[in-house]
């Protein structure tokens, strides 16, 4: 009997027979191990279905069972266990039955291979855990820690960091990066034999845990392919790269595109340019994301956070003895006129007081909406008469989305609170931030999920709830606000914008932080004190104020602005440049208006910068998203122009992709453009509507 | 959110695109002044929504009395203050 202690990798299931896993030892080895690891999932309904369902599955490779499990919302009924010895034929078993008897529900059966073994050891992804080997089996499995840990032990991970000189999309790379072990060179990938030999090469001496790649999804690896068909950059040899085709869908009211996916086997492969939030979580975060959530980090590094999410609701149904469905059963109840007009409401959106403020105080519930269901207990299954608070039951027990959420509620405080606590040039900001940024956004989108129409876990009343609750809870905090004197300035879903006279200094807030805490129950922070704060009116009517739209300067003279150019996708460098440039001018005042005059002139200066050809022409490239397919426009777009230069040049162009374009004659133009070709007027015309838009309201006031 | 009933802002602009041949007919000065009105509605929308009413264009009009309300209590104020100069 062998004994082993280290980071568990990754897990998948092997083609022949049980699950492979990867340990990371800590003695340095990469082992490859194996575990039996039979998997079960579950049909119910009607007797003499399930009896034909039983005679088909017969002559399979699987062992049945008559049982009882609780379904969430019916509890407890009579279900047929399935259970394949080899977790790589469930999914072919389960569709063929599902096939032939439609009208049964069936239970567990697309659940993620990595979820069920997390669920049965106890151990989690990127923890540590002993095993205990027979020969290469695994036979004990014993977790050391709990993804949970505010400071887990730090993964000793080989990386290997490649990328071309350009981007694929624009230009053909002429060279590739690599970057390991604090070692850096190019390659030009003509001639392509010495450069193939010294990557297989790397793979084998260097032997990376990470391959961390720009545009390796979408270009290096199939173009790897392409030029040798017997690559194989996977430290499992006995699988092959695993390619998932592009995709375009609509989520959050937007079409979204997603690349050409490579999956490797024993060892990771992310692409920065490919994966949704790397920008902004980074590798600590997508190490988070993975830890918490249990799916594997190639998944979770290119996943919406909604995989997360559903995936540790998975996770607390398969520890809890729930089963999971496949197909969700539960739709929107019946109700009312009355009672539909009172219910279907988002979260609270204020009118803003248009002008300049001085001394206001930001202040945000945490984690407002995860919050409230951990607090008030709501959870799809649980009925009004469970809500903890309204109804003073205390002992009440969690629903599956409250303990689902409460561990990920308090890491996340908590781990913001460590971070608020170090010295902002302390080594250990960083990765804190970026795991703390992949926690909320986890929270972020378990408020929607709750009312997300494929949720498995997801009923609309509960997310109603919600918002109802959030919604009172912002005007109870109003209220206080009120009470205590202030001026209520603006309320955003979950932030106040509060003012009062003769309060200006961080502390002075303080007991207007408690007393809503104490009304509400939810714990709310100072975000920060403005020296001054602008919310602009609508530029269609003055008189109209505009929600979600303001700039302004904390007293530490850092900017804060929403809703501008400078916060859009769309907007160039140039123009953000020069909008953010002249916010720093402002806030060099205590009155923005001082400044007015400074700020015209700098924006004059870059607006003679642009005319005199003097501006990069890289701050000027534009980059917007397709919102259809390119056959769907009946007035081409400047992007869909741009973008049917791309399908020329043998780009696959999909709705979702975001096109990097310049303003070039009357279109866009994706490449070899020259400063001449540049539609200047167009930029000026940009950089004005930049300028307004912070100027306008300021002028009127010093007017 | 609103994800089946029109929300409050929605049924405001409806009635405004609902007005705009009584608006046409307006002479310009009125129009402007309509238009205000409209405007001082939109200051509390989150009110109207929040009352939930079936049909909110009445929380909008009390919405717009509220403003008008508000300018006559500026505007009082402000005679009493320019009175109390002229009495010194």
């Amino acid at each position: 009997m062998n004994e082993h202690t280290g980071w568990l990798l990754d897990f998948y299931g092997d083609t022949q027979d049980g699950l492979i896993m990867w340990l990371l030892s800590d003695s340095g080895e990469r082992l490859r191990l194996r575990m039996n690891f039979p998997v079960t999932f579950y049909a119910a309904g009607d007797f003499n279905t399930l009896r034909q369902a039983w005679r088909f599955l017969q002559g399979k490779d699987v062992s049945l069972a008559r049982t009882r499990r609780r379904d969430l919302f019916t509890g407890e009924r009579d279900v047929l266990a399935v259970t394949s010895p080899n977790p790589a034929n469930v999914s072919k078993i389960f569709y063929e039955l599902s096939g032939i008897f439609p009208s049964l529900d069936y239970y567990d059966a697309d659940t993620p291979l990595s979820l069920r073994f997390i669920a049965r050891t106890g151990a989690h992804m990127l923890g540590r855990c002993r095993i205990q080997l027979d020969g290469e089996t695994v036979t004990v499995i014993e977790a050391l820690d709990s993804p949970w840990e505010l400071a887990p032990a730090s993964l000793p991970l080989r990386i290997l960091e490649l990328s071309p000189d350009v981007d694929p999309i624009v230009q053909t790379p002429g060279k590739l990066t690599f970057l390991y072990e604090r070692e850096e060179y190019s390659l030009n990938l003509d001639p392509l034999r010495p450069l193939l030999i010294i990557l297989k090469n790397i793979l084998r001496r260097f032997d990376p845990d990470l391959i961390l790649t720009d545009y390796g999804d979408t270009w290096l690896f199939p173009k790897l392919r392409e030029w040798d068909a017997s690559f194989n950059p996977n430290r499992d040899r006995s699988r092959e790269m695993l390619v998932r085709d592009a995709n375009s869908y609509f989520a959050y009211g937007q079409v979204i595109y997603r690349g050409t996916q490579t999956h490797l086997f024993g060892r990771w492969h992310i692409d920065r340019k490919n994966a949704l939030l790397f920008r902004e979580i980074g590798l600590q975060g997508v190490l988070e994301l993975a830890r918490v959530s249990g799916i594997g980090v190639q998944e979770a590094a290119r996943k919406s956070p909604g995989a997360g999410i559903t995936a540790m609701q998975m996770l607390t149904a398969l520890r809890t003895g729930v089963l999971v469905p496949v197909v969700k059963q539960q739709a929107e109840g019946r109700k009312s006129l009355a009672n539909l007009i009172h219910a279907d409401k988002g979260g609270l959106i204020y009118q803003p007081i248009i002008g300049v403020h001085k001394h206001v105080a930001q202040i945000d519930f945490a984690s407002m909406y995860p919050s409230i269901m951990v607090e008030h207990n709501i959870s799809p299954e649980t009925c009004p008469e469970h809500r903890r608070r309204e109804q003073g039951k205390e002992d009440v027990e969690d629903g599956i989305i409250p303990q689902t959420l409460r561990p990920l509620v308090e890491k996340r405080l908590a781990l913001k609170q460590r971070h608020m606590e170090l010295n902002p040039r302390d080594c250990r900001v960083k990765a804190l931030k970026e795991r703390s940024a992949a926690l909320k956004w986890l929270l972020v989108v378990c408020f929607g999920y709750l009312g997300y129409k494929n949720a498995r876990f997801g009923k609309i009343e509960s997310h109603e709830t919600v918002t109802a609750i959030s919604r009172e809870l912002m005007l109870q905090a109003k209220e206080t606000a009120e009470d205590m004197g202030f001026t209520v300035l603006h309320m955003y879903v979950d932030s106040l914008f509060v003012q009062k006279d003769g309060l200006q200094e961080q502390g002075d807030f303080k007991p207007l932080l408690e007393a809503i805490h104490t009304q509400t129950g939810i714990p709310i922070a100072l975000e920060g004190v403005y020296k001054w704060l602008v919310f602009p009116p609508s530029k269609r009517d003055k008189r109209v104020p505009v929600p979600n739209r303001y700039f302004g300067v904390f007293q530490n003279g850092e900017i804060k602005a929403r809703g501008i150019a400078l916060r859009r996708h769309d907007t160039c460098r140039f123009v953000a440049a020069t909008q953010l440039g002249m916010l720093k001018i402002m806030a060099q005042a205590d009155d923005p208006v001082e400044k007015l005059l400074d700020a015209q002139i700098f924006m004059e200066g870059q607006l003679r910068r642009l005319r005199a050809g003097k501006v990069p022409l890289d701050d000027l490239l534009v980059a917007k998203k397709l919102s259809r397919e390119l056959n769907a426009y009946k007035v081409p777009s400047p992007a869909a122009l741009a973008a049917q230069q791309l399908q020329k040049q043998g780009v696959k162009v999909r709705a979702g992709m975001h096109i990097h374009f310049w303003y070039a004659g009357n279109g866009g133009k994706v490449s070899e453009v020259s400063m001449k070709q540049i539609n200047i007027p167009r930029y000026c015309r940009l950089l004005e509507l930049a300028a307004e838009e912070i100027l306008a309201i300021l002028q009127d006031l010093s007017a | 959110m609103g994800r089946t009933v029109t929300t409050a802002t929605q049924q405001l602009q409806e009635t405004e695109a609902m007005l705009s041949r009584f608006r046409r007919m307006l002479r310009r000065s009125d129009q402007y002044l309509l238009d205000g009105l409209f405007a001082q509605a939109r200051l509390h929308i989150a009110a109207i929504s929040h009352t939930d009413a079936l049909l909110p264009f009445e929380a909008a009009l009390l919405a717009m009395l509220l403003e008008q309300a508000r300018h006559i209590a500026t505007l009082e104020h402000e005679i009493k203050l320019f009175k109390g100069q002229g009495d010194e």
